[in-house]
């Protein structure tokens, strides 16, 4: 009974926690230095913080409300669709799609535009890592 | 003879046969086909492309920046195969959907069969071009979401 009940707590970890493979987790390391330069009381990144960057609606580039849930949507499981093309985007949640955040370039790529898109300005290193930290658990 | 020889190879290059080479560049397919279809090089003239890669950070409202290394690459495979013919002729633009040829083909489609969420846009050519992906544009292959062939 006791081993039933180790080996069902442990699958539920592995479930739960979803992990950067190598390069992902020294970009993040890299990103939390920077953002304990910027500001002393930094202690961690945080996914409650990472889930409001994601949802909220700034002005964007284009001078009109949006956000990122814009194209990604609500449901990161699911497909979204380009606001500009209508082009489908396949989902952003690695539970979902196992290709999502493991190219270091490619989530940096998108990240910069993505954030002058939404936010018309670059993202700090601190909403940076608290983003990626909301969507690796995703 | 020579005179000739040079007449045709004229010819040969401004004739246009509805369709173009397909975009087989990795680098151009990865990186500019993420956001909307991969616009084959030979749709827009080279001063048009050099007009759209000069200025990926605001393109079209949208930032489509890239590195250094990515962009020169595809700066050269768009150039090197840019187009010469009835569609790019006259295009002092960055869009393909502004060339005179291309206005004249589209301007009898009615404005709601463009407007809908299916089309979006003159831009999204293989909405309709359903072998768009094959660099083919003939009337034979037109379906426009919601109306049918075009033929
Ligand atoms: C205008 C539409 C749009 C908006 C708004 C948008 N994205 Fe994206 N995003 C995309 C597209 C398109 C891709 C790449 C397409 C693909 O890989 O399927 C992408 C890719 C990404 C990736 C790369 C994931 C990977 O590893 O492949 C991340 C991370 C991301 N977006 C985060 C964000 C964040 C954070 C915001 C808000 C600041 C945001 N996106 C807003 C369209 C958008
Ligand atoms: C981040 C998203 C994004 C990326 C990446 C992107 N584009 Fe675009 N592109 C757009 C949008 C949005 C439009 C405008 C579509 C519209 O008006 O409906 C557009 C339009 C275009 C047009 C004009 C289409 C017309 O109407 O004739 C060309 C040409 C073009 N893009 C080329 C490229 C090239 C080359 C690349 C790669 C270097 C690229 N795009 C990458 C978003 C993107
Ligand atoms: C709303 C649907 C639609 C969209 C989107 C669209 N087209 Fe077309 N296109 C048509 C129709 C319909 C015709 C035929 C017009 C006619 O013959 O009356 C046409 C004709 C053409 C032709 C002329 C072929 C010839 O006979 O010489 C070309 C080239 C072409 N389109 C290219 C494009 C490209 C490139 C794009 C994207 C930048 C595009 N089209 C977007 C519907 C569309």
């Amino acid at each position: 009974m006791k081993k039933i009940f180790l080996t069902l707590s442990c699958s539920a970890v592995v479930l739960l926690a979803q992990e950067f493979n190598a390069p992902m987790q020294a970009y993040m390391n890299e990103l939390a230095k920077e953002a304990k330069t910027q500001n002393a009381s930094f202690e961690r990144f945080d996914a409650k913080r990472g889930e409001r960057i994601f949802t909220s609606k700034h002005v964007g580039k284009k001078g009109q409300e949006m956000a990122c849930t814009s194209c990604h949507t609500v449901n990161l499981k699911q497909s979204g669709s380009n606001l500009n093309t209508n082009k489908t985007i396949a989902p952003l949640a690695p539970s979902a799609n196992k290709a999502r955040l493991t190219d270091v370039a490619e989530v940096q790529k998108w990240l910069r535009r993505n954030f002058n898109d939404v936010y018309h300005r670059e993202g700090s290193a601190l909403e940076k890592g608290d983003v990626l930290t909301y969507l690796i658990n995703q | 003879m020579r005179r000739i020889i040079l007449g045709c190879v004229i010819l040969v290059s401004m004739t246009w046969a509805k369709s173009v080479p397909v975009a087989n560049d990795a680098l151009y397919q990865k990186e500019c086909a993420s956001c909307h279809f991969g616009y084959q090089p030979a749709l827009l003239n080279a001063s048009g492309w050099q007009k759209v890669m000069g200025n990926l950070q605001d393109h079209f409202g949208t930032d489509a920046s890239l590195s250094q290394k990515e962009h020169d690459a595809i700066l050269t495979y768009v150039t090197q195969n840019a187009g010469n013919s009835k569609l790019t002729q006259g295009n002092t633009t960055m869009r393909i959907s502004q060339s005179p040829y291309f206005i004249k083909e589209h301007r009898r489609i009615p404005e709601r069969l463009i407007d809908q969420p299916e089309v979006k846009s003159l831009s999204q050519c293989a909405a309709c071009h359903t072998k768009a992906e094959q660099g083919d544009y003939s009337e034979r292959n037109i379906v426009i979401p919601n109306y049918g062939r075009w033929e």
